[in-house]
């Protein structure tokens, strides 16, 4: 039993990674990956949301009907990402403002009705619970290789806007705007998903 | 029977998650509000304090829907004006806070909140685009691309933003520092000739001919305008004969035809302006 829980949660990681493999939540993955900071938090936005709803969402399994289950999730996902845009606002103000309109936004993120559906909705609580984190975990991973990527080679730093920033090249460094923007954004996120395909095809991972 | 339990099922399930969804939500507020309404106060007050070192004490006064607050210093003296508005630009609203010190200079800029395009319009934020706005007094033209920058590819967010600081510090001048609006021009420096201005008028361009003959305005011919015909007409009419009359351009201009009429006089202004300095490259055509 307990292997099927760390199934849940790697699943999410590797096999379905939702940005790598179902290739779901595809606005916010390619609008705030500028800085790792945004990627990382927006991810970690993302697990805390996904983990709470799938947790909700199980529990209430037997008492929501068919016909409005999907409006019931959009109910429980968007309580969640309200609060989570509060709590952001409150206490990290600068990731509040750096996510901007992407925090609400997650609401109609994919992965996350799209584990409601396919597994909180029908799965018990535990194992929803390792779902969520799971696949919160594959998105934020997702989030910070494509920001990792951007930072460095768009911006030049590691960690810029937070206590630990780096500026890694010297001073006559002339970064690859053009990365920090949407285009550059599609451009590395087609990068990353040939060299996963390498990699996954390699290690024969279906 | 069956059909009816049902349909109160769900009913009664949508009702239930929705009512609990907005007790979460009204507490989650009742928990944040405060933190982030004094976040943002204290960041303001930070600023506030930064462009008016000497301030002790503010008063808050609102007119058309924006906020500007009187800065006074310990003894109750008027050090400036912190003013608070918003302007549409490329993503959305940018608000920012101006502060302005008593002779109508900026002291300070600084960008509240924007929705502009990262790594294009967010330049809005960067101080070296902000700078270029401290000291500057209500009587410089703040036009973009001439004595403020606006940043390639960025155009709209930076112009906007430059229209309405221009617009705002008229604002603070006229109403909370009760300063002139316009520099007198003495007209008797100018030498004789026949000088040509541009003002804006209601819908574009208006651009007139001023003659000076012995220190005195003689004639001023509408060489240009893009105005409405009848109300130009009006304007015509009313305006250049009491530039002319009085020698003076501080003439009512509440004609009916405001917009036009204002522009004329802009127009007049800037031909004097013009032959009071003829090196002055004032060129700001193409």
């Amino acid at each position: 039993m307990k292997n099927s829980y760390l199934a849940d949660i790697t699943r999410g990681i590797f096999k379905e990674n939702p940005t790598f493999r179902l290739v779901l939540g595809m606005c916010p993955t390619l609008a705030v990956t500028v800085l790792v900071k945004n990627g990382l938090g927006m991810g970690l936005a993302v697990v805390a949301v996904l983990t709470c709803s799938n947790i909700v969402i199980s529990s209430l399994r037997r008492f929501i009907p068919e016909q409005v289950r999907i409006p019931c999730y959009i109910v429980i996902i968007a309580t969640f990402v309200s609060i989570v845009e509060m709590v952001l606002q409150a206490f990290v103000p600068s990731l509040y403002a750096a996510l901007g309109v992407f925090v609400p936004l997650i609401v109609v993120n994919c992965i996350i009705l799209g584990r409601a559906e396919a597994f909180a909705g029908k799965q018990p609580v535990l194992r929803s619970l390792c779902d969520g984190i799971g696949s919160g975990l594959g998105f934020t991973l997702g989030l910070l290789l494509l920001s990792l990527v951007r930072e460095v080679f768009g911006n030049g730093t590691l960690l810029a806007e937070t206590n630990y920033a780096v500026q890694l090249f010297g001073p006559n460094f002339e970064p690859m705007r053009l990365l920090a923007q949407p285009a550059g954004a599609f451009l590395v996120l087609g990068l990353l998903l040939a060299l996963t395909n390498i990699v996954f095809k390699r290690l024969q991972i279906e | 029977m069956s059909d009816l339990k049902h349909l109160l099922k769900i009913i009664l399930t949508l009702v239930v998650v929705t009512a609990v969804s907005a007790g979460l939500l009204a507490g989650a507020n009742l928990l944040t509000a405060p933190i982030i309404a004094r976040q943002q106060e204290e960041k303001y007050r930070a600023a506030l304090q930064e462009y008016f070192p000497q301030a002790a004490d503010y008063k808050r006064e609102n007119l058309e829907g924006d906020a500007f607050d009187l800065v006074y210093d310990a003894a109750g003296g008027l050090l400036g004006v912190m003013a608070s508005t918003a302007v549409q630009g490329y993503g959305g609203p940018i608000s920012y806070n101006l502060a302005v010190d008593k002779e109508g200079r900026i002291v300070g800029l600084r960008i509240v909140e924007h929705s502009e395009t990262q790594g294009v319009g967010d330049v809005i934020e960067k101080s070296q685009f902000q700078q270029q706005f401290i000291g500057k007094g209500y009587r410089d033209p703040l036009k973009p691309g001439e004595d403020v920058d606006t940043v390639s590819g960025a155009t709209i967010s930076t112009s906007s933003l430059i229209e309405s600081i221009r617009s705002l510090l008229t604002v603070v001048a006229e109403n909370f520092l009760q300063l002139e609006d316009e520099e007198a021009i003495d007209i008797s420096a100018v030498p004789d000739g026949t000088y040509r201005g541009t003002g804006e008028g209601l819908f574009d361009k208006i651009v007139v001919d001023v003659t000076v003959a012995g220190g005195r305005i003689t004639v001023i011919e509408i060489v240009e305008h893009s105005e409405t015909p009848t109300y130009m007409a009006e304007a015509a009419a009313l305006i250049p004969p009491q530039i002319i009359d009085q020698q003076s351009l501080d003439v009512d201009t509440k004609t009916g035809a405001t917009g036009s009429s204002n522009g004329i006089v802009e127009a007049v202004r800037d031909a004097l302006i013009r032959a009071l300095n003829p090196e002055g490259g004032e060129n700001n055509e193409e």
